[in-house]
């Protein structure tokens, strides 16, 4: 028999298909069981359908692509899992196979993600759409469908400061995130500035990672991003990100890409807290942040990258922090999760938001600029934890 | 599987909401078994109630049609306790998750059965209080189930199981009715039908509101964990720390299997090349804990621990639990599925026991990790197996046989909290004479006379006329 016809229904790696005992020790920190109550929406009944369609119980469905789409991928359950089992890679697989089938993902959804990579169109495109939202032809009604920030900027501030002598470190500065939240790329770029270092952006920046075309099934496109992100960052010094989730894309770049290159680039990743952590006692700090801040991790940050704890370093040596009392679970804004699944992602979101308001603190802090839009989105005063680091240093 | 009827299926959707009664195909898999590799049978319909009156409907809906009723909470059983046999109506009690009120004066809690116990205990926290019985499965496992299989946890050692911790039970029985057994009264007048109805796996009836008990926080807490070069001088520590008259909150061991599989998930520090540990804990007023603490430390040190390590932190105690409480779901480092034991032993008999579980597993080519509630004698053992190895699952069933009846030759019991479900129906008789039978049988039929709650679990059917049913051919996964 071919390799081909080996091939099972969704393509998965029976051994890791095989590692799931059941217990369900994952259920309560899976987002989408604690807003449903349902199996069909934890991650321990994901598998259990994946495994019935894989034995051939089961043939795919409208029912088995709805739960499959449930998913945040937020991979709280690859934290809470005692047997280890690789479910965020399970999952992206499946929805390769269903992507494939053309059974996720709408076309236009498809056709969004595409400019991604153009990075020029996308400032021009997205500043048109800050015009056009000024001129209120953006109807209200459908501008949170569409995952638009409240005020998209039209003019951006030029990114830096950036040095002409060679490259301690580079930022990495991604595609939407550049459009819409370049403040916090320039918050950034100050910050590592004032630790002495010599800070770079990649020639013809954008460069988008992919994470969302994971997401959305599109493996051939995401490799391709890949292949050209490696390719804006020469040497070999480390890649600062501060986005959590493009963060966790570009640490994955070795095992998306199966080449040692790959790997090589991954292990140069670093979240922007991971970077700093170690090289506070660089920067002078001679006050504190003015209010207590509340440090919501990022899914990615937290369960991907398992990077969350260097912002404590960061943050508590120049403000006043509270943890969250909900184990880092998800806040629904997943990607373009929020777009997909309204619902859903807002039901999770108001736990989340419960959570942040338990603490009392008026400011969140949150190292993703998707979860920081998603929360600001809910009324929340959200920064992302550099921001209130250059604050202190440079004022705001 | 069967399709169920279009009649029922609209009954049960007009008197709950069309989204919350499922019968889609991967919606009956998702609800064909718990936690353990006992009995797979997808169900025919699935019902996720809000509120008492709508568990009511659905038991009269599923009487009317004739057909039995299975509870479910979250589905992390370990006896096969919720697998849907005979075609049955499932009703989860997951969407039933309030903490109705909780009276701070009296320390009792009035909640819903789908509660999960740790957020019972995170929700009180403000309060100083806690619920104390403490499965392992906390973090998922309901009140409700726990109610069902009488649910342990290490801290039932000095607490007692999920029975002395339940003041009282609202119950919708298999006619539909509703009532109240035992009270918020410490001794309530009358036959103890709570007593009766706690641990009776759904066959009674299902617990739709529970009066619990809540524990003020200790005000000192103190947690050791010594680290043995053999499993017989762990067990001779347990046996001294008891004989030297202190009672821990906990006293719980793992052996090496077992650490190996813990420590690669949890990083909790545990000593890799040690043949057991004991994980100890004490709580009360400080000076009361100092010296047990003392004592414990010494009694491990004379019995051959190589080291004893005490917590220094809240964070380092919690690290130790954590390992300790995801035993069972790390045995996927090792191989993918297990079978779980749950025998109880005279504590005398804890290292003889142990010796012969292992060499029953061994003599078999197979590999048993041991983590147990030392301090009451109560062993798990947890075979560890490949199912798609040939031949190893009837060694599995085997094995776990021979652990039940040497447990029974040394005096132990059954089970210890995980309750008998479908997984040790059959070995009923080993414990029980066919006249006790008969009466547990009775006392079931006066809950439910038309035996349709849970059938097939707890007793074996018909044992009073001395016929014994087997675990349906398959049902083994």
């Amino acid at each position: 028999m071919s390799e081909t016809l080996m091939r099972t229904v969704l393509g998965l790696d029976p051994d890791k298909l095989v590692a799931c005992v059941s217990c369900g020790l994952c259920l309560p920190h899976c987002p989408t069981y604690r807003a449903t109550e349902e199996e069909s929406a934890s991650p321990r009944g994901r598998i259990a359908l994946m495994r019935a369609v894989e034995a051939g119980e089961l043939a795919i469905d409208e029912d088995f692509v709805r739960f499959m789409e449930r998913c945040v991928m937020c991979r709280g359950c690859e934290t809470a899992c005692p047997s280890a089992v690789q479910f965020g890679a399970l999952m992206e697989q499946t929805r390769v196979t269903l992507g494939s089938q053309r059974r996720i993902g709408s076309r236009w959804m498809r056709l969004a993600l595409k400019p991604l990579g153009h990075h020029r169109l996308l400032l021009v495109g997205s500043s048109a759409l800050g015009v056009l939202q000024r001129l209120r032809m953006i109807p209200m009604s459908v501008q949170p469908r569409l995952g638009l920030p409240a005020r998209i900027p039209i003019r951006r501030a030029p990114l830096g400061p950036l040095s002409d002598r060679p490259t301690d470190a580079w930022l990495y500065t991604g595609c939407v995130m550049d459009a819409w939240q370049r403040d916090v790329h320039n918050a950034a770029l100050r910050v590592m500035a004032a630790t002495g270092a010599n800070v770079n952006v990649p020639d013809g920046q954008g460069a988008c990672c992919g994470a969302l075309h994971v997401h959305m099934g599109m493996g051939g496109d995401a490799r391709r991003l890949a292949v050209r992100t490696m390719a804006a960052f020469p040497g070999d010094a480390p890649i600062v990100v501060d986005s959590a989730g493009c963060g966790a894309q570009l640490k994955d770049y070795g095992h998306l890409l199966g080449t040692e290159a790959a790997r090589v680039f991954s292990a140069r990743v670093r979240d922007v807290g991971e970077w700093l952590a170690p090289r506070m006692n660089t920067l002078r700090i001679s006050k504190r942040f003015g209010s207590v801040v509340a440090i919501q991790d990022p899914c990615h940050l937290r369960h991907v990258q398992r990077a969350h704890l260097p912002w404590r370093i960061v943050l508590s040596a120049v403000a006043d922090t509270a943890e969250l009392d909900d184990d880092g679970r998800c806040c629904g804004a997943g990607g373009s999760y929020s777009i997909t699944q309204p619902e859903l992602a807002g039901s999770i979101r108001d736990t989340k938001v419960e959570a942040i308001r338990r603490t009392g603190a008026p400011i969140v802090a949150s190292a993703n600029p998707g979860c920081s839009m998603w929360l600001s989105g809910a009324g929340l005063d959200v920064r992302h934890p550099i921001q209130i680091v250059d604050e202190v240093l440079h004022g705001p | 599987m069967s399709p169920s009827s279009p009649e029922l299926l609209a009954e049960l959707r007009a008197a709950l909401a069309p989204i919350r009664v499922l019968d889609s195909p991967f919606e009956k898999v998702l609800y064909a078994r718990d936690a353990s590799a006992v009995g797979y049978a997808p169900p025919g319909v699935v019902c996720l109630p809000l509120t008492t009156a709508e568990v009511q409907a659905c038991v009269r809906i599923a009487a009317a049609h004739g057909r039995p009723v299975t509870p479910r909470g979250s589905g992390t059983g370990l006896a096969g306790g919720a697998v849907p046999l005979n075609d049955p109506v499932v009703i989860v009690t997951t969407k039933m998750n309030r903490l109705v009120e909780v009276d701070e004066d009296s320390r009792t809690a009035w909640v819903e059965p789908g509660l999960l116990n740790l957020d019972l205990s995170r929700q009180v926290a403000h309060l100083g209080l806690h619920y104390a019985p403490d499965p392992s499965s906390q973090q998922t496992c309901s009140i409700g189930g726990n109610v069902a299989s009488n649910s342990g946890g290490p801290h039932c050692l000095l607490h007692g199981c999920t029975s002395a911790h339940v003041l009282a039970i609202e119950v919708v029985l298999a006619d539909g009715s509703v009532c109240v057994l035992g009270g918020p009264e410490p001794d309530a007048p009358g036959y103890d039908l709570r007593g009766a109805f706690v641990g009776s796996e759904g066959t009674m009836g299902i617990a739709t509101k529970i009066l619990v008990r809540l524990m003020p926080n200790p005000p000192t807490i103190r947690t050791l964990l010594a680290d043995f070069a053999s499993i017989r001088d762990a067990s001779a520590a347990v046996s001294a720390i008891i004989g030297a008259g202190i009672l821990p909150a906990a006293l719980e061991m793992m052996d090496a299997n077992c650490i190996a599989a813990v420590e690669n998930f949890a990083h909790a520090g545990l000593p890799l090349d040690a043949a057991a540990v004991l994980l100890v804990e004490v709580e009360g007023l400080a000076a009361g804990t100092e010296i047990a603490a003392s004592e414990i430390v010494a009694q491990c040190r004379a019995s051959g621990a190589r080291a004893v390590r005490v917590a220094a932190t809240v964070e380092e105690r919690m690290l130790l639990w954590k390992a300790r409480k995801s035993a069972f779901g790390a045995i996927a480092n090792i191989k993918p599925n297990y079978y779980l034991h749950d025998c109880v032993v005279p504590r005398t008999k804890l290292v003889e026991v142990m010796e012969k579980v292992v060499d029953i597993v061994e003599s078999r080519g197979l590999i048993v990790l041991n983590v147990f509630h030392a301090g009451d004698g109560n062993l798990h053992p947890l075979i560890v197996f490949d199912r798609r190895e040939p031949g190893v699952e009837e060694k599995v069933q085997q094995a776990g046989k021979a652990i039940i009846e040497a447990c029974v030759a040394a005096g132990g019991v059954l089970s210890g909290e995980h309750g008998i479900g479908l997984e040790k129906r059959d070995y009923m008789a080993l414990v029980f004479s066919a006249v006790d039978l008969e009466h547990q049988q009775r006392l079931r039929d006066v809950f439910d006379p038309a035996r349709r709650m849970n059938p097939e679990k707890v007793l074996p059917t018909g044992s009073w006329c001395g016929e014994l049913h087997h675990v349906p051919e398959g049902a083994w996964i």
